[in-house]
C-alpha cells in the first residue's frame, strides 16, 4: 500500500513565492550583467579596438614605406641623370679640349714650318749673295789678270752682276 | 506477508514564517544559494581580465558570454543582443536549480511557484511585445480573430503558453524526484524482502543494509537530474526566446 502525504504542499501555489522567483531571476540578470557581461564585453571591445589600431598602424607603415621607396627611386633617378649629365659634359669638354690641342699643335707646326721655310729662303739668299760677291771678286781678279789692268768694280759692277745672274740660273 | 512502502512526496520544507503570510522555504533558500554560487563564479571568472588573455578563466568567461550572445542572436536576431543576460540568467538559474538535487538538496525548479514565476515573466514579455508591435487596439483585435466567438479560446491560448511552460519544467523535475523516491522505496522493500529471509542477526543486518539501492538510483539520477535538468532549462530558454521574438515580429 502506498501512502502519499503532503500532496497539497507538493503542488501549492503561493503568490509570494511566485514573486520571489521573478525577483530572484531579475536580480540574477543584473548580477550577470554587472559581473560577467559588462567586463567581458568591455575587454572584447578593447581587443577589437587594439586590433583595429594594429591594422591601421600596419597600413600606415606600409604606405609610409611605399612613399619613402618612391622618394628613393626618384632620388636615384635624379642622381643617375646627374651623373649622366656630368659624364656628358666632361666628355664634351675633353673632346673640345683635345680638338683645341690638336688645332693648336697643327698651327704651331704650320708656324714652325713657315719659319723654317723663311730661314731656308733667307739662308739661300744669303748664300747666293755671298757666292755672288766671292764670284764677282774672283771674276774681277781673274779678269785683271787677263786684261792685266785694274778693273774698277764700281764701273763694271752691272756687267759682272749680269754675268753672275746668268750663272745663278 | 505484506510489504509496506512508506513514501512521502512533499513540497519544499517551510523554514521560516514571516508576517503577512510570507514563508521562506527550501525553494527560496536553495535558489539564493544557487544565485550566490553563480555570482561567485562570475566574479572569479572575470577577475583580472586582460586584452591579451593569459588565463584559462578568461577564455571560459569569454566563451560563456559569446555562447549566450550567439544563442540569443541566432534565435532572435542581432537586434536582441541586449536580451542575452536575461536568457543567460534564466538558463543558469534553471540549470543549477535542477542540478542542485545532485547534492541531495531540494531543487527549486520542482516547486511550481518557481517555474510559474519564470513563465509569468515570459508571458509578460510576450504580451508587452505584442502590444508594443501591434498597438493596444491591434492586440485586442488579434484576440477576436478569426471570429468574435473565438475570443475566449484565444485568451485561453495566450494563458496556455506560460502555463504549459511552467508545468513542463515543474513536471519534469518534480516527477524525477517522485520517480526516484518511488524506485528507492521499492528497492528498499525488495531489499528487506530478499535479505529478511536470512536467519537470525544476518537477516536483521541484511534488511538494514541498502544493497539493492546501490546502482539503479544513480542511473536514474543521471537521467532525471542531469539530462532532464539541462534539457528543461534549454527548452525553457528556447521557448522564451522564440515566443518573444515572434511576438515582436511585425507582420
Amino acid at each position: 500500500m502506498i501512502t502519499m502525504a503532503g500532496t497539497l504542499d507538493f503542488l501549492s501555489i503561493n503568490v509570494w513565492h511566485i514573486l520571489m522567483a521573478i525577483g530572484n531571476l531579475l536580480i540574477l540578470v543584473l548580477i550577470l550583467k554587472k559581473f560577467l557581461f559588462k567586463p567581458v564585453q568591455k575587454i572584447l571591445r578593447q581587443r577589437e579596438e587594439e586590433i583595429g589600431k594594429t591594422y591601421s598602424d600596419a597600413d600606415k607603415a606600409l604606405s609610409d614605406a611605399e612613399a619613402e621607396k618612391q622618394l628613393y627611386l626618384q632620388k636615384l633617378d635624379e642622381a643617375k641623370s646627374e651623373a649622366d649629365a656630368m659624364i656628358k659634359t666632361a666628355s664634351e669638354r675633353a673632346k673640345a679640349e683635345s680638338a683645341e690641342i690638336i688645332s693648336g699643335a697643327k698651327k704651331e707646326a704650320e708656324r714652325r714650318r713657315r719659319n723654317a721655310d723663311e730661314d731656308i729662303e733667307l739662308a739661300k739668299k744669303k748664300a747666293a749673295e755671298e757666292m755672288r760677291d766671292s764670284i764677282s771678286d774672283m771674276v774681277i781678279s781673274l779678269a785683271e789678270q787677263v786684261v792685266e789692268k785694274e778693273i774698277d768694280p764700281k764701273v763694271h759692277e752691272s756687267l759682272i752682276d749680269d754675268a753672275i745672274e746668268g750663272l745663278g740660273e | 506477508m505484506t510489504i509496506r512502502l512508506e513514501i512521502e512526496v512533499t513540497g519544499a520544507k517551510i523554514l521560516l514564517e514571516l508576517p503577512f503570510g510570507i514563508t521562506i522555504t527550501e525553494t527560496q533558500v536553495n535558489m539564493w544559494l544557487v544565485m550566490l554560487g553563480i555570482t561567485a563564479l562570475c566574479i572569479w571568472l572575470t577577475r583580472g581580465l586582460k586584452v591579451k588573455p593569459t588565463s584559462k578563466r578568461q577564455i571560459v568567461a569569454e566563451f560563456l558570454v559569446k555562447t549566450a550572445e550567439n544563442f540569443v542572436s541566432g534565435n532572435m536576431g542581432k537586434k536582441w543582443l541586449w536580451f542575452a543576460p536575461y536568457i543567460a540568467a534564466l538558463f543558469s538559474l534553471a540549470l543549477f536549480s535542477s542540478l542542485i538535487s545532485l547534492l541531495g538538496m531540494y531543487p527549486p525548479t520542482s516547486d511550481l511557484n518557481t517555474t510559474l514565476g519564470w513563465a509569468i515573466m515570459t508571458f509578460v514579455l510576450i504580451t508587452f511585445y505584442k502590444i508594443k508591435t501591434n498597438g493596444p487596439l491591434g492586440y485586442a483585435k488579434s484576440l477576436t480573430e478569426p471570429v468574435f466567438i473565438m475570443t475566449p479560446m484565444n485568451i485561453l491560448g495566450e494563458i496556455a503558453t506560460p502555463m504549459s511552460m511552467a508545468f513542463r519544467m515543474f513536471g519534469n523535475v518534480a516527477s524525477g524526484t517522485v520517480v526516484s523516491a518511488l524506485v528507492y522505496a521499492a528497492l528498499a522493500a525488495a531489499n528487506s524482502a530478499l535479505f529478511g529471509w536470512l536467519p537470525g542477526i544476518l537477516g536483521e543486518m541484511g534488511e538494514k543494509l541498502p544493497i539493492l539501492q546501490l546502482g539503479l538510483p544513480a542511473v536514474l539520477s543521471l537521467y532525471f537530474d542531469v539530462f532532464s535538468g539541462v534539457l528543461q532549462a534549454f527548452i525553457f530558454c528556447m521557448l522564451t526566446m522564440l515566443y518573444i521574438a515572434s511576438a515582436a515580429e511585425t507582420e
